[in-house]
């Protein structure tokens, strides 16, 4: 009986192009992670720069975060939510055709803008770099990913529309229009690869940070909250902990994310009203973002001991975790006082990354756990291997974060010393770069323990493919040589 | 009454009146959410969504409801 | 409430889709569409030019190079960045900026008002080899610069672009007569497409940017750039507190 079950899921559901992006998912993971780590080690090291223009720091992070960000984020997001929907809705994924564009209009593009990057071809828009034919292939695929999700959707066969897909839905919603306006440009000529940006100054600033803070909100946030509300109960064999809690978090963010991109913005020649009204909304979000923490975590309410013996509960459960954690973090740095020390510093690179390392690298790490396995049809190779992985992920974490702590804090306060006697400046410049020399190390050395982790976590997910693919062909051995007897 | 009409509609004002709306929506949908017997008994039977996908998962819903 | 129920959102795709529109719509529209409409935005400042052809080829490398990513050109009104940067920035110092520069991080220093600050002979040292003048210095070098000639073949279809967005470079004699008046003769020169080789190639020489008149390099463009960064408004023409108001 569970045996056909399984066979049935396999037909039922498409599940070749859900094994696709997760390969490529650790395959960018890998790729953006290391990029990541040489770039650190660039600021920690600058010879490491070797006078080659490809590799500079200023070229290489934008290679760091396309990859992360929309390589290993986006190439998550489309397999989980393509699982999502067709498990959640038990209906095949609608065109078989189109799905495979989205696949491979996603990788092109990635792969098309880390190389851009490195040949000096870029927007010079943070975590929008792409310049404009690689925009337009974007938002193709984004088209037709719409267009995929939504109809599958309609052939679900239940009516109630369950809720990881609503945040899936707005993240493949807002994605688009922040995608569209923010990447309003006016190219050189056809043949050019160089556009500019249709506005200037203020406005381009307010639209690039509208953009950049929702990517944020919606692309890295949203998304991975779809993921948690599938993902959490799945893994936990017990439904979330309150479905009318689940619908307040959605539409509280939803509405909520939008006003705040201009925290990024404070005291600049933005006008007053417009970053008051950011912080104000920065505020509010802590309530939406904790609710929907404690509803996942409380999921876990009443089996607690599951943490003890299950590591991929682990990785979801500090994710939630660090979730709580970055989102307290964020409104206290949009607070006008604390911003004014903290921006420009190494403490928003640290919140970032407690963000996206603590909260989306780990609960990606986490789905993709669970589901890797079902897709093949098979069990984990190894589950120390994941303990293994979790430990380097989160001492990597909490490494990277406190050195960001150092860093960030204490190059604020060192700017603002003042001579008690003349009221001159107590440091230059320089003086607060070589105290970022020693944070910038530690700050390398927790990158290293996160990419050894997700080396891991291939190795660990390649055998597990090889080990389904060894049991497949046990199986059907088995039925040729009955087959050959009958 | 007609008063009322036209400080709504006097732009100074929009910042209040938004305040208002968004409150008043807010508080709507709190409220909606979490009042009713039947209502509660509908939307948290949702959550077993992701769990009717396998057999399996049948029993597990078992479980659930007999704790 | 028997005239909508939530239950109509949560099964019909199209619907939730519609809703989700817009509540993700509002605080987008609130925020940004105003900067367009509202006069104070912007101050009214003299002074502030769109970029020479030159100018903007070196904006161009900076943007290449990654500059945004460790330099910010915004300055915050604090003590501190008033004294090691100079005047804090103005909403019209950036008004020609497509895409603006603010930057996020500031892992080198501010770069708002370093035009000026150090000699042509200085940048060109810096770029070849921070630490042959700041040995603490991470950043990286960037000798390639110095190597590279300037490619600027295609100047003139740039400030067509961003005339397009927006930016006043003149094409016909009204236009130019227009910039003459608004920013003057010698600038007005500068901004005219229909001779901006010549203009470039004549401001290079000039200038001699990057040390060396016989060859025109992206050193020339960039240390341009840098130069004129944070120059075109004289603050000693304002009383102290003039910009107060707007911000």
């Amino acid at each position: 009986m569970a045996q056909s079950a399984a066979v049935g899921t396999q037909q039922q559901y498409n599940y070749a192009i859900i094994k696709k992006f997760s390969i490529m998912a650790l395959v960018w993971g890998v790729l953006g992670m290391a990029a990541g780590l040489y770039a650190a080690l660039e600021l920690a090291y600058p010879f490491l720069n070797f006078n080659i223009p490809e590799i500079t720091f200023g070229r290489l992070r934008p290679v760091h975060t396309t990859l992360v960000i929309f390589g290993f984020g986006g190439s998550a997001l489309f397999a989980t939510s393509y699982y999502v929907v067709q498990r959640t809705c038990q209906a095949r994924l609608y065109g078989e055709g189109l799905a495979n564009f989205t696949f491979w209009g996603w990788q092109l593009s990635v792969g098309l803008g880390a190389l851009s990057y490195m040949f000096g071809i870029t927007q010079s828009r943070e975590y929008a770099e792409f310049e404009w034919p690689i925009d337009i292939l974007i938002t193709l695929t984004w088209v037709a990913y719409f267009w995929v999700y939504v109809q599958t959707l309609r052939a679900r066969s239940q009516p109630h529309i369950y809720v990881a897909n609503w945040f899936y839905i707005s993240f493949i919603l807002a994605t688009a229009i922040l995608h569209i306006f923010n990447n309003l440009a006016i190219p050189v000529n056809l043949f050019s690869l160089k556009s500019y940006s249709l506005f200037s100054g203020v406005q381009d600033a307010m639209t690039q940070w509208w953009y950049g803070h929702n990517a944020v909100g919606f692309f890295l946030t949203a998304a991975f909250l779809g993921m948690m509300y599938y993902f959490v109960p799945k893994q936990a064999g017990r439904p979330v902990y309150s479905y009318r809690l689940s619908i307040i978090h959605f539409w509280a963010l939803a509405f909520l994310y939008m006003w705040v991109g201009a925290h990024h913005l404070h005291w600049t020649a933005l006008p007053d009203w417009t970053s008051t009204l950011a912080a104000t909304f920065s505020v509010m979000l802590l309530l939406p973002s904790w609710g929907g923490m404690i509803n996942g975590i409380m999921t876990l309410s009443g089996a607690w001991h599951k943490l003890r013996t299950d590591p991929i509960m682990l990785f979801m459960i500090t994710a939630l975790s660090f979730y709580g954690m970055s989102t307290f973090e964020g409104p206290l740095m949009s607070l006008k006082s604390v911003n004014a020390l903290s921006h420009y510093t190494d403490w928003t690179i640290g919140h970032v990354h407690s963000g996206a390392l603590g909260w989306v690298a780990l609960i990606s790490f986490g789905s993709l756990y669970h589901m890797v396995p079902r897709l093949y049809d098979t069990k984990l190779w190894s589950l120390r291997l994941v303990y293994a992985h979790f430990f380097l992920a989160t001492i990597g974490i909490v490494l990277y974060i406190t050195a960001m702590w150092v860093a960030g804090i204490g190059q604020g306060l060192l700017l603002r010393a003042f001579d008690d006697q003349f009221g001159t400046l107590a440091y230059t410049f320089i003086e607060t770069v070589t105290f970022l020399h020693k944070p910038y190390v530690v700050r390398a050395l927790g990158g290293a323990f996160f990419v050894s982790g997700i080396v891991l976590m291939a190795i660990n997910i390649a055998m597990t493919i090889r080990q389904a693919k060894v049991e497949q062909a046990a199986i059907e051995a088995k039925i040729a040589s009955k087959m050959a007897r009958a | 009454m007609s008063d009322l009409l036209r400080w709504i509609g006097q732009f100074e004002n929009s910042k209040i009146v938004a305040l208002l709306i968004f409150f008043v929506t807010f508080c709507a949908i709190i409220i909606y959410v979490f009042t009713g017997k039947r209502r509660k008994q509908r939307l948290e039977s949702y959550k077993y969504i992701p769990f009717e996908d396998e057999e399996a998962s049948q029993t597990q819903r078992k479980v659930d409801k007999d704790e | 409430m028997s005239f909508f129920k939530h239950e109509s959102i949560e099964i019909n795709a199209g619907l939730l889709i519609a809703l989700t529109m817009v509540v993700i719509s509002i605080g987008g529209l609130v925020e940004i569409v105003p900067l367009f409409y509202i006069k104070d935005t912007i101050e009214k400042v003299e002074g502030v030019r769109p970029y020479s052809p030159l100018e903007l080829r070196g904006r161009d490398i900076y943007q290449r190079e990654g500059c945004y990513l460790c330099h910010s050109q915004m300055i915050r009104p604090f003590r501190d960045e008033m004294l090691r940067y100079g005047h804090y920035s103005l909403a019209a110092e950036s008004q020609y900026d497509h895409p603006f520069q603010w930057g996020s991080k500031r892992t080198g220093p501010d770069l708002a008002r370093v035009g000026g600050k150090y000699s042509n002979e200085w940048h060109v040292a810096h770029m070849i080899n921070p630490r042959d003048v700041v040995p603490e210095s991470i950043m990286p070098s960037y000798p390639w610069l110095m190597e590279n000639e300037l490619q600027y073949a295609d100047v003139a279809d740039r400030m067509r672009a961003l005339k397009k967005a927006g930016v006043p470079y003149s094409e016909t004699r009204e236009e130019y007569q227009a910039n003459v008046e608004k920013f003057g003769q010698e600038a007005a020169d500068k901004l005219n497409i229909l001779a901006a080789e010549q203009y470039l190639v004549a401001e290079a020489q000039a200038g001699n940017f990057d040390g060396d008149r016989s060859r025109l390099t992206e050193m020339d463009a960039l240390v341009a750039y840098l130069q004129v960064l944070g120059t075109m408004v004289d603050f000693s023409q304002y009383e102290e507190g003039h910009f107060v108001e707007f911000r």
